[in-house]
């Protein structure tokens, strides 16, 4: 086994030994003198440390992401490349990014601009781009002092920058140095990189004590925010199968290992309203990086794929030792704060989501106080069906309103079999606050303030499928 | 002096251009470097702190035992290592650097460990034990204003006679209030310092917008004079005032243990702990007691003004004046009585934001004026014209007469250009058949008071080198937070060689250059410090002048400096080769300038004079949509007029004005310090704590300076100064906030705290309905 990370930055092939494996790629990159990537935040959630991450195609060539350096941890980057502020520049001069930033005014005191600057690089190995991709390009980076428009005008005039050819070459050459499996250890930490699904679960039945790490944005945040030392961290990355997609007539199935990024096209596909929702977690940074099954595993009362996976009836796929696989559906998978029904020898393999009938209506909804980039109050997902004017198939998810995401059963167990009218909707409103949710008060929203957008919720989705009112969300205006 | 004319061939950047920033290709690439990344040097340490946990207690035991023994640990300061004066209090005496009986905030700093590295510090840090018996803490401003709880003697402002009997005579009364939200900076750089030791004296590198004060107070703990400690600072990432007097602390810590050790010592502070332990904006109490005519227009007024200064003064008097001295804003009151409150409170020290107080005495007034015009039924707008100062009815509640007022002018503009009145009519038609989305139109209006209100502050030196090269090298008091400013003082010294703005490189500020130097604050760098490196220029442009005519036998008026070449009769040379024959011949070729703003006074004790210079006004017209089962808001239009005089720099200022509106309207709408029953602050990342980002824009932003407009008094070619002002022209949000809540309530006065989360807005309505339902 390779004891050694083998990666590129700023286009130079490098050798890592000998740095703790739970090494910030910030960390590291400042430490070795490339101070121009900067932290703000430390938890992912300004962009100021934004570098790109370029991961070898099977076909050849880097798939490119803008992602957080500091929560990435650097045996992460086996294998691939990484391009700093530092290495934007080449022969020819600075690259468009940097020239449309500095020319048009895009930057004021400088120290949000390398991570702008890398978020808008990335942004133009894209041919074509329009205002709403913009937005979600920088949708993980701060600016206190611009009010961003000068960045924005900065991104529109942004021109397609091809890919280097010379990248071809690079990312074969990482793929061949890489393909045998990595145990790296480092100032006592060990880093345990399976291959499989199945070495994964034996992994984790020989290191119980071992952090299961599959994108970081969030457990990254024990190490840089909580300053914990993990024991050994067990990494999820270089599985393939957890990273397949799948898309049937039946519906959408996808590794827990998928990012945020990748899944959204598929999600949009299986139902916009989902794509849109997926799209709201994080920032481009986050997404490029964090997993769908993280997200599960994680099993926060907030994380925003929950409510609709719950209310697309979708069922999670659990691998357990010796090729032991089982189902769960996702709205008996969170038990408690933090607690799902995984067993310590289990890890999460897929998520499987049906096809939402084609008569059906569904919503997702996500109550927060900022669009990007933040943590919802209240999120809230809705199916509906209505044959022969009753309702034969009603299902709500819902997130922020307990300790767990929860199903919204008395909601639905008023409507199914009745007329879908407003007395109806009020009726199954009251039931859903009567006996579905029990949110608490905290700095994100009171108890009472999020039962009311709950009721809210439940309203909108009303007025979206009755269609009485010409506005029915701020997004119609 | 007036703004330049172009002429055909004129030197590039210099006054009026719109110049880039001077950093903004190091910005892009990485090479503009901030003290963090600074190579360190040799055997430089690292410093932690340890925090308080206790909003208020007294300390019974620190054990640093354990601690000191952990690998890597060098040294632990604690008050008793301070030798100086354990006070580094910017006002009035009683903050101590290190606490020695109380805690009174948590994150309360007690102890700084030095470290090898980081993690050891920051591991040792947490191994230091401090014990305390917790005491009552005050942690909002009301139960400290019920307690008469001060940091600083009550303020009275009055003009006038007694209001009280006229408002009780006055047609129309009205109480009203508001609580008005903090707001941390959020600056990207977070708090940082490196103190390196010589042999008699201390180098400090401090990410701060006051080196002298820096400068001062290290001087200060460590028992040096002023000028055995030399700080330096080359630029910020960002200060937006929370780094005028909270950097010294970290400053300080740092050079203690430099002082300590013999050794080189960084402190940094992370985000959490930034948040945790730095001062941030004033949260307000504004409540008054108002009398009207019919027209709603104002007959007197009586106010009372109270700040949160958290647990010690820090800047809390002249943030508290600024407060009082723009609850008038736009707006005469012909009897007035403001009287201002300083509540001490066990927070975090509420110190200087982009605004100082007036941002938040100036909502106060603003939702004063919403109450009068809605209470009566007339158009917020009309309301708030009719009381606009004018003719007769120009004097301040601080006695100063307002001149040059814009307002009236630029609100017809902006009524023109926004389309503002065809666009009341079709939101009122959208909200009438629109029970869901309600929208609100208003439009905000600012007079801002340049010039520090503590009139001593009011001035600055500079620091012009020529070498014999013709290059320039320039030096001055202000500092460089990503306002520009660097580039604006090198755009004054630009213009007065008429040499390209490349020529001009730009000094880190250093107290061994500049001594005495001001805050760069109140919006003032470019007034104070532009105009000391003119006078510097200009001195030296003098001797050029008498040199050349000299030189080349001409009258000293014919020579002109043009087009980085110097005209002298019928020779033509370039500024290089006059400033190398200047330079054989013994010409001099620096000079310091020293500048102190001209005819401004003021007496605190009263309250009484003329604190400004000159006012920057501002207009905007915002348009939002609320959506009433959520709360949530959607800013969809803002058009915005602004006055910066004849602007140095149009494409800088436009950046002041954009970002200060953005960030004024994060203040208003979604920022929010919470903190919990024990007086912990909960919102202290980005994660929890929530600042505008790129979707919160306008959807529609239109952003016009006022044209052909120089400043009336001889301010630096007569621009007007631009840091602060925009930032209030987010007031035009919460009022459209308050138009649209007023819509979904069915009418009448809405009230609404800031900011104006989702929550706050839901509130409100279902106050308004409330209200409405209980007089129908």
């Amino acid at each position: 086994m390779r004891n050694e990370v083998r990666l590129v930055v700023n286009g130079q092939p490098e050798t890592v030994s000998g740095v703790a494996p739970h090494t910030t790629v910030l960390n590291w990159l400042r430490a070795r003198g490339l101070t121009g990537t900067k932290e703000g935040c430390a938890e992912g959630d300004c962009g100021a440390c934004t570098v790109m991450v370029g991961t070898p195609k099977v076909e050849g060539g880097f798939e490119w992401t803008a992602s957080c350096s500091c929560i990435l941890v650097v045996p992460q980057l086996d294998g691939r490349a990484l391009t700093t502020v530092e290495g934007l520049r080449d022969a020819s001069g600075h690259h468009p990014a940097q020239v449309l930033m500095a020319e048009g005014g895009g930057t004021q005191c400088g120290y949000c601009t390398p991570g702008f600057v890398m978020a808008l690089a990335n942004l133009s190995r894209r041919p074509e781009r329009d205002d709403e991709t913009i937005l979600d390009a920088i949708s993980g980076n701060l600016c206190r002092c611009t009010g961003y428009r000068p960045i924005l005008e900065a991104a529109r005039a942004l021109p397609h920058v091809p890919t280097p050819e010379i990248e071809a070459g690079e990312a074969a050459q990482l793929l061949a140095q890489t393909k045998d499996g990595l145990t790296y250890t480092a100032g006592g930490v060990r880093f345990i990189a399976p291959n499989t699904i199945d070495e994964a679960v034996e992994a984790h039945a020989e290191h119980p004590e071992a952090w299961i790490l599959a994108g970081g944005t969030d457990l990254g945040l024990r190490i840089t925010k909580r300053h914990e030392v993990p024991p050994a961290l067990l990494w999820l990355g270089r599985i393939a199968e957890l990273k397949t997609l799948s898309e049937t007539k039946t519906g959408l199935s996808i590794g827990a290992g998928v990012t945020y990024e990748d899944a959204v096209p598929a999600f949009n596909r299986l139902h916009p309203e989902l794509g849109d929702l997926v799209r709201r977690i994080g920032g481009a940074q986050i997404r490029s990086v964090g997993t769908m099954g993280g997200n599960l595993g994680n099993a926060s009362p907030i994380g925003d794929s929950m409510p609709a996976l719950i209310a697309l009836s979708a069922e999670i796929e659990i691998a357990g030792p010796r090729g032991k696989r089982r189902r769960v559906a996702a709205a008996d998978f969170i038990t408690g704060y933090r607690k799902t029904v995984l067993e310590p020898d289990e890890l999460i393999f897929a998520i499987h989501i049906p096809k939402p009938h084609p008569e059906a209506q569904f919503r997702a909804y996500k109550v927060a106080r900022r669009i990007d980039q933040d943590i919802s109050a209240v999120c809230g997902a809705f199916r509906l069906r209505i044959e022969g004017g009753v309702v034969v198939d009603a299902v709500s998810g819902w997130g922020g309103v307990a300790a767990r995401p929860v199903s919204g059963e008395a909601w639905a167990a008023v409507l199914l079999g009745k007329p879908w009218t407003f007395a109806n909707v009020e009726a199954a409103k009251a039931a859903l606050l009567a006996s579905d949710v029990s949110p608490i008060t905290d700095f994100r929203g009171a108890a009472e303030y999020r039962r009311t957008v709950c009721a809210g919720l439940a309203q909108r989705f009303w007025h979206e499928t009755a269609g009485d009112v010409p506005v029915a969300s701020l997004e119609a205006v | 002096m007036n703004a330049p004319t172009a002429i055909g061939n004129r030197h590039q950047g210099g006054a009026g251009d719109p110049v880039r920033h001077d950093s903004a290709y190091g910005h892009v690439d990485g090479e503009a470097i901030y003290i963090d990344d600074m190579p360190t040097p040799r055997g430089c340490l690292h410093a932690h702190l340890v925090l308080g946990r206790w909003a208020r207690a007294k300390l019974t035991k620190i054990d640093i035992e354990k601690a000191r023994g952990m690998p890597g640990v060098r040294a632990i300061a604690l008050a008793k290592d301070i030798k100086g004066l354990n006070d580094v209090s910017p006002s009035i005496p009683g903050e101590p650097l290190l606490p020695t009986d109380y805690v009174e905030y948590v994150g309360h700093p007690i102890a700084v460990v030095a470290a090898d590295t980081e993690e050891q510090a920051r591991r040792a840090a947490a191994a230091v034990i401090v014990e305390a018996e917790p005491v009552h803490a005050v942690l909002n401003v009301r139960e400290a204003l019920e307690k008469q709880q001060w940091v600083l003697p009550p303020m009275l402002m009055q003009r006038g006679d007694d209001p009280q009997p006229i408002i009780e005579k006055a047609p129309h009364r009205f109480k009203g209030e508001i609580d008005v939200g903090g707001q941390d900076h959020f600056y990207l750089e977070g708090q940082v310092a490196l103190a390196i030791p010589h042999e008699h004296d201390m180098e400090v590198w401090s990410s701060t917008q006051h080196p002298s004060e820096v400068q001062a107070m290290v001087a200060r703990i460590l028992n040096l004079p002023h000028s055995a400690v030399n700080t330096l600072v080359r630029r910020m990432g960002g200060g937006f005032g929370g780094k005028e007097s909270q950097a010294t602390q970290i400053a300080c810590f740092a050079a203690l243990i430099a002082s300590m050790t013999g050794c080189a010592c960084k402190l940094r502070l992370d985000r959490d702990d930034d948040m945790t332990v730095t001062g941030k904006r004033h949260p307000f109490l504004v409540q008054w007691d108002v009398g009207t005519d019919d027209e709603g227009r104002i007959l007197a007024v009586d106010a009372v003004i109270a700040a949160n200064a958290g647990w010690s003064t820090d800047l809390t008097p002249g943030v508290l004046s600024r407060a009082l001295s723009h609850f008038d804003n736009a707006y005469f009151f012909p009897h007035v009585r403001i009287r201002g409150y300083g509540c001490k409170t066990n927070l975090q020290s509420f110190t200087a934001f982009r605004g100082f107080g007036g941002p938040q005495g100036m909502i106060g007034g603003e939702m004063m004026m919403e109450q009068i015009a809605r209470s009566l039924g007339k158009d917020t707008l009309a309301v708030r014209r009719a009381n606009f100062y004018g003719t007769g009815r120009d004097l301040t509640p601080y006695h100063q007469k307002v001149q040059h007022f814009r307002l009236p002018e630029m609100v017809d503009k902006t009524l023109e250009s926004s389309n503002y009145a065809a666009r009341r009519k079709a939101i009122d038609a959208f909200n009438a058949t629109s029970p869901v989305i309600k929208k609100g139109l208003a439009m905000s209006f600012l007079k801002f008071g340049i010039s520090f209100n503590k009139i001593d502050l009011n001035q600055a030196g500079a620091l012009v080198l020529v070498y014999e090269d013709g290059s320039i090298l320039l030096n001055h008091g202000g500092t460089e937070m990503g306002q520009g400013l660097f580039t604006k003082v090198a755009q004054v010294v630009s213009e007065v060689f008429a040499v390209d703005f490349e020529k001009v490189r730009l000094s880190p500020t250093s107290t061994a250059k500049i001594p005495n130097t001001s805050p760069t604050a109140a919006s003032a760098g470019a007034d104070l410090n532009g105009m000391a490196a003119k006078v510097a220029a200009d001195a030296i442009k003098e001797r050029l002048t008498e040199f050349a005519a000299h030189h080349f036998d001409c009258n000293q008026a014919d020579v002109k400096f043009e087009n980085n070449h110097v005209i002298a009769g019928n020779h033509k040379v370039t500024f290089a080769e006059l400033v190398h024959h200047a330079k054989l011949a013994r010409v001099k070729l620096s000079e310091s300038g020293f500048y102190r703003t001209p005819d401004i006074h003021y007496d605190p004790k009263t309250m009484r004079g003329m604190p400004f210079y000159y006012y920057a006004h501002g207009v905007a017209a915002t348009e939002v949509a609320i959506d009433t089962l959520t709360g949530e808001m959607k800013v969809l239009r803002t058009d915005i007029l602004h006055d910066c005089g004849a602007p140095l720099n149009p494409a800088i200022d436009k950046g002041q004005i954009e970002g200060g509106f953005i960030q004024g309207m994060g203040w208003l709408t979604i920022e929010e310090l919470v903190w919990n029953a024990e007086g912990r602050l909960m919102t202290h990342a980005p994660s929890t704590y929530k600042i505008p980002s790129a979707r919160d824009l306008p959807r529609d932003f239109r952003v016009e300076l006022l044209a052909g407009a120089p400043n009336e008094v001889a301010s630096i070619y007569r621009s007007k100064a631009v840091g602060e002002p925009p930032l209030m022209l987010a007031i035009s949000v919460y009022l459209a906030v308050l138009d649209a809540i007023a819509a979904a309530g069915g009418g009448g006065v809405p009230w609404l705290d800031v900011p104006t989360t989702p929550e706050r807005i839901l509130n409100s309505i279902a106050a308004l309905k409330a209200a409405n339902g209980k007089n129908a």
